[in-house]
């Protein structure tokens, strides 16, 4: 039997007290919340002085103790579910593809997402251009040409772009205190290069957009 | 690969991902994925679960991103989208007792060391109380005390009141209290 000049120690009993309140008058789940944010140590004034509110303190945070535990244990993501939400996203985004090639061994095809991919690595490598995000879109030529096309198309360029036009929109971060014009034109020059490098691509053109500065 | 985007704010990746830039969202699920999936492990308890429900949401998140206001921030609207979707896997799962798939990427049991025994039993006594508590307290325990979010933080990404969530607090702070007093 626990008298009130007793500190109490079972947490049960602490937080099934009358109307949850401590010998003292303190409210046993204020101390709780106390412990559990990890601020047992700072004591109030009324606590320094207080046996029970001290004990409580302890109590509640020896028991919060492995949830602080499990709180802190690293939890990082499978990169199985990374693969599977970029799987997901490929499929949602709506593809459009450069025909390179359509004969009766087979077409070629090169997803635009891979253009663009490519010329933002190209833009990366330009000194001065800090991020890169690459964009590749239909030109209006290959959309027309796709329309005019559609009636008698290779059946697996369903989805695609014939011809070998490719427009890549560019979203630029610059260091700051660089030549802007300067680097956009090395950007297109530099992305139109390893495309037709990389892919047979000729018809290539680049709109660079630099929306921000970086320090 | 990843961009040189340690550079850029979370403000700059959503609007170019809101532009159809889809590697600035690579880039923002590089940076948040893991909060996505630890969430929903804390909230699940299950590891299968949890990669269920982060996938969810994250392409949820693309799905979702042209109506995305930057009036939050980007992590704040991924708790909420992850969150919902853990709820809703909550209540349309029937109570389940607790399962080894709790216990995380434990090492084989003969040569477990006392420490990595404690551990296990730690984390699967600590899963099991969380996953017990009602959804509200579940989700204001694992927001605030797994999280490190502020009460006004966990309002705003549950739809509730300060107040409200202080309450779940209070309450699900003394469930545990009282489950992990029992098993100590």
């Amino acid at each position: 039997m626990t008298g009130d000049d007793q500190p109490i120690r079972d947490v049960r009993v602490l937080l099934s007290g009358a109307r949850g309140r401590l010998a003292c008058g303190m409210d046993a789940d204020e101390l709780l919340e106390q412990a559990a944010d990890g601020y047992a140590g700072q004591l109030t004034g009324h606590q320094q002085e207080c046996p029970h509110c001290q004990a409580a303190l302890q109590e509640f945070s020896r028991v919060w103790e492995p949830v602080r535990r499990l709180a802190s244990e690293p939890v990082a993501i499978p990169a199985a579910v990374k693969a599977a939400v970029f799987g997901q996203l490929r499929d949602l985004v709506s593809d459009v593809w450069y025909t390179l090639q359509v004969t009766d061994d087979g077409a070629i095809r090169i997803a635009a997402r891979v253009v663009a991919a490519i010329a933002r690595r190209a833009a990366q490598k330009v000194p001065g251009v800090g991020v890169a995000f690459g964009r590749s879109t239909r030109s209006k030529a290959a959309g027309l040409a796709e329309q005019s096309t559609l009636g008698h198309r290779h059946q697996h360029s369903a989805v695609g772009v014939l011809g070998r036009t490719a427009v890549v929109d560019l979203a630029l971060a610059v260091r700051y205190g660089e030549n802007l014009d300067l680097i956009a034109r090395q950007v297109q020059q530099r992305v139109i290069a390893d495309l037709r490098a990389c892919t047979g691509l000729q018809d290539i053109a680049v709109n660079v957009t630099v929306d921000d500065i970086l320090p | 690969m990843r961009v040189k985007g340690a550079d850029v704010d979370d403000g700059y990746l959503v609007q170019r991902a809101q532009e159809g830039y889809l590697d600035a969202f690579a880039e923002l699920v590089e940076r948040h994925g893991p909060l996505a999936y630890r969430v929903a492990l804390r909230l699940l308890g299950s590891h299968h679960d949890a990669e269920d429900v982060a996938q969810e949401a994250l392409v949820a998140a693309w799905q979702q991103l042209p109506g995305f206001k930057a009036d939050s921030a980007f992590s704040t609207w991924l708790y909420q989208i992850v969150t919902r979707r853990a709820l809703n896997r909550i209540t349309r799962a029937r109570p389940t007792a607790a399962s080894l798939d709790q216990l995380g990427d434990v090492a084989g049991t003969d040569n477990q060391t006392a420490a990595t025994a404690e551990r296990d039993l730690t984390i699967s006594a600590v899963t099991s109380a969380v996953t017990a508590l009602p959804p509200p307290q579940r989700i204001a325990i694992v927001l605030h005390h797994f999280e490190g979010l502020s009460n006004a933080e966990i309002a705003v990404i549950t739809g509730s009141s300060i107040a409200a969530v202080r309450s779940h607090l209070f309450r699900g702070r003394r469930t545990l209290s009282e489950k992990l007093a029992e098993w100590r």
